[in-house]
């Protein structure tokens, strides 16, 4: 019976148990109205984005203001447009509230500077509509034995194999032109894929972290980024290489342009790039919007932040104003060309 | 007369300490403290058939990972699930071996319905139990095991941060308690079995990084020591078993909860099963027609 009496009692305190241990970490939770939404919202900011101190931001003086605009008659889709415009606050373009009707997106990165590029003036004037493409890259040796390719997009995974075609083609040239101009970004493990091609031992490329905890300045120590060269037997490029660059140049093509520019022989020519220099995480708040911010800084071999954008070489700053490219002339490309035009040719092995 | 658990819980260190070492000791040598009490069924000269039980459950299940989600997303679960028992030889009516296993499937929504987590887990025990008789036919089972569960919860929607990862090892105790009864002329046994992990290790990502960080070879602060206050779990799974002889049917319910606390995250994961599952070879509880030429030992009761 004494037995009994034991079970008799011991199930109530694994029940109390059960409930008292797993409710010893609760987490805020949001009623799905107007200032419960709002509130989800600015705290997944105050708590994960990355770049409060960086930008000098008051987020609670932001919150403040945005949440007055809201009132009991303020619709739905009201309330949408004042969190965007709370979140365009940020200056980020990793930054989107997305609902089922419209995602807001902060352009003024982009909006604001001119463009740098015209696609339809490099294909007709500078490729004369024939160019190779393999992995999203269209590549092309110009006249004057200059090698070229554009890769206009890192989300476009890149061929180990594509890219030892396209080395391979072009190798017999002065230098190689790599144009990433309006490359909005993607797969960060494509920079590995490049990187490897033009370094013939392990580099870091710049430093990685990450937020620890909710608090603004809870970071993790910075893990360096490492590259290593490609496998034996993959071609590789050893001279020189000039990276074209503009302001729509974000996320990853900003990192791959930052990684570049530490590299001995390259030099980056054209604009600023637009920066996105923080790996994007996505939450939500009770009413389903989606929110991506960035979350994880990137920093450069030097440690410094790369969020604002990756500068041009010293001396390489070029613009191509848009009437001129609409007469079929691109600046920066000619700029470039310019540079690399009477280098000598490889030496053939 | 009750027992004051608060003051056993909450009275001294020392006698923290004490509970604890005694749990971990019941748990890890159950057959030795019998050990020496065997009786003549004792050896090989009995037969001890295992008993395996084969079940599917459909349920829901709530999930908050806040890695992915400060958002509760619940749905329904889908599991199999397969109990494997066995009297020892060296102690059979007291020495019980055990596996467990069992994979389940969940998809998820969150509460708008604007999006849709799936959930792929699995998880096996081996462990030992002391099983012993009580007064009114029942039998209580007390041991431990060691085990693995692992397994990811995807939520698509999400860009750097698209899987909570999950994998854990570890001791657990683990009782039960079984009584038969007969309805008419047919046997059914019910029985409950509880599992609680006690010491553990886990895998946690850190709060805001990315895999790709992982990836680059940054696995600091990843592994944590579990215990009670940061990774409480429990696994009850009470069931009716209907013996029909050759073989047997089992109806019940299943309760699981995970929870972890680690690097400011939170993740709590609470499943309700429906049980139905069929025991091949039965339980053992319905005579047999021809007496056995030998003793015969089951392991559930």
């Amino acid at each position: 019976m004494k037995s009994l009496k034991s079970k008799d009692t011991y199930i109530p305190l694994l029940l109390l148990l059960t409930t008292f241990l797993s409710a010893c970490h609760d987490s805020p939770e949001y009623p799905n109205n107007l200032y419960g939404n709002f509130d989800a919202l600015w705290e997944i900011v105050d708590t994960r984005y990355c770049f409060l101190d960086e930008k000098e931001l008051d987020w609670d003086e932001i919150g403040r203001t945005y949440r007055e605009k809201i009132t009991p008659e303020t619709t739905p889709t009201e309330l949408f447009f004042i969190c965007a415009d709370m979140l365009d606050e940020l200056k980020d373009g990793h930054v989107n509230l997305s609902s089922r009707f419209t995602t807001s997106y902060y352009r003024e990165w982009w909006t604001d500077y001119p463009q740098d590029f015209s696609l339809r003036t490099l294909e007709e004037n500078y490729l004369e509509f024939n160019w190779l493409s393999t992995s999203g890259i269209m590549y092309k040796q110009l006249p004057g034995e200059i090698a070229y390719m554009y890769y206009p997009s890192f989300s476009t995974p890149v061929g180990e194999t594509s890219l030892d075609y396209i080395l391979a083609i072009l190798h017999n040239s002065r230098g190689l032109i790599i144009d990433i101009r309006d490359n909005g970004g993607g797969l960060l493990t494509n920079i590995d894929t490049f990187i490897g091609r033009f370094i013939d031992k392990e580099i870091n490329g710049g430093y990685i972290s990450h937020k620890t905890g909710p608090g603004h300045n809870d970071f993790s120590e910075p893990y360096p980024i490492t590259y290593k060269p490609a496998k034996e037997g993959r071609v590789k490029w050893t001279g020189p290489i000039i990276l074209l660059t503009n302001r729509s140049c974000y996320s990853a093509a900003n990192s791959f342009a930052s990684v570049m520019k530490s590299l001995p022989n390259v030099k980056v020519v054209g604009a600023r790039t637009g920066g996105g220099g923080g790996l994007p995480f996505t939450s939500e708040i009770p009413i389903g919007w989606g929110v991506r911010f960035s979350a994880s800084p990137i920093y450069n071999e030097k440690m410094e932040c790369i969020e604002f954008g990756i500068d041009p070489s010293q001396g390489c700053e070029v613009h191509s104003p848009t009437e001129q490219l609409a007469e079929g002339k691109d600046a920066i490309l000619d700029f470039a060309i310019d540079q690399l035009k009477d280098l000598p040719l490889p030496e053939k092995n | 007369m009750n027992i004051n658990y608060s003051k056993i819980f909450y009275s001294s260190e020392k006698r923290k300490i004490a509970f604890v070492g005694a749990m971990l000791f019941l748990m890890l040598f159950p057959a030795w403290i019998k050990g020496e009490s065997t009786d003549s069924l004792a050896g090989a000269g009995s037969s001890r058939p295992v008993t395996g039980i084969y079940s599917f459950e459909i349920g829901r299940t709530d999930v908050l990972a806040t890695y992915l989600s400060p958002l509760h997303y619940t749905g329904a679960q889908y599991g199999v699930t397969g109990e494997w028992s066995k009297a020892m030889p060296f102690n059979p009516e007291s020495a019980v071996m055990h596996f467990d296993g069992g994979l389940n499937f969940c998809s998820l929504l969150n509460p708008a319905h604007t999006a849709r987590m799936l959930g792929f887990t699995g998880d096996f025990r081996w462990g030992m139990s002391w099983k012993t008789t009580l007064p009114y036919q029942l039998t209580l089972t007390a041991g431990g095991s060691v085990g693995l569960n692992g397994g990811a919860y995807y939520l698509m929607r999400n860009s750097n941060n698209p899987v909570q990862a999950m994998a854990q090892a570890a001791l657990s105790l683990r009782g039960s308690i079984a009584r038969p009864f007969t309805i008419g002329r047919l046997p059914i046994l019910v029985r409950d079995v509880v599992s609680i992990p006690t010491v553990s290790a886990f895998f946690a990502p850190q709060y805001g990084e990315t895999y790709y960080e992982i990836y680059l070879g940054n696995h600091s602060g990843l592994a944590h020591a579990g215990w009670w206050g940061n990774n409480f779990c429990i696994d009850n799974r009470l069931t009716v078993a209907l013996d029909f002889g050759r073989t047997a049917m089992t109806l019940g319910y299943h309760f699981q909860a995970q929870t972890q606390w680690a690097n400011h995250l939170n993740t709590k994961i609470f499943t309700h099963s429906f049980i139905i599952g069929i025991v091949p070879g039965g339980l053992g509880l319905k005579p047999k027609a021809k007496k056995a030429d030998r003793p015969t030992v089951y392991s559930l009761f």
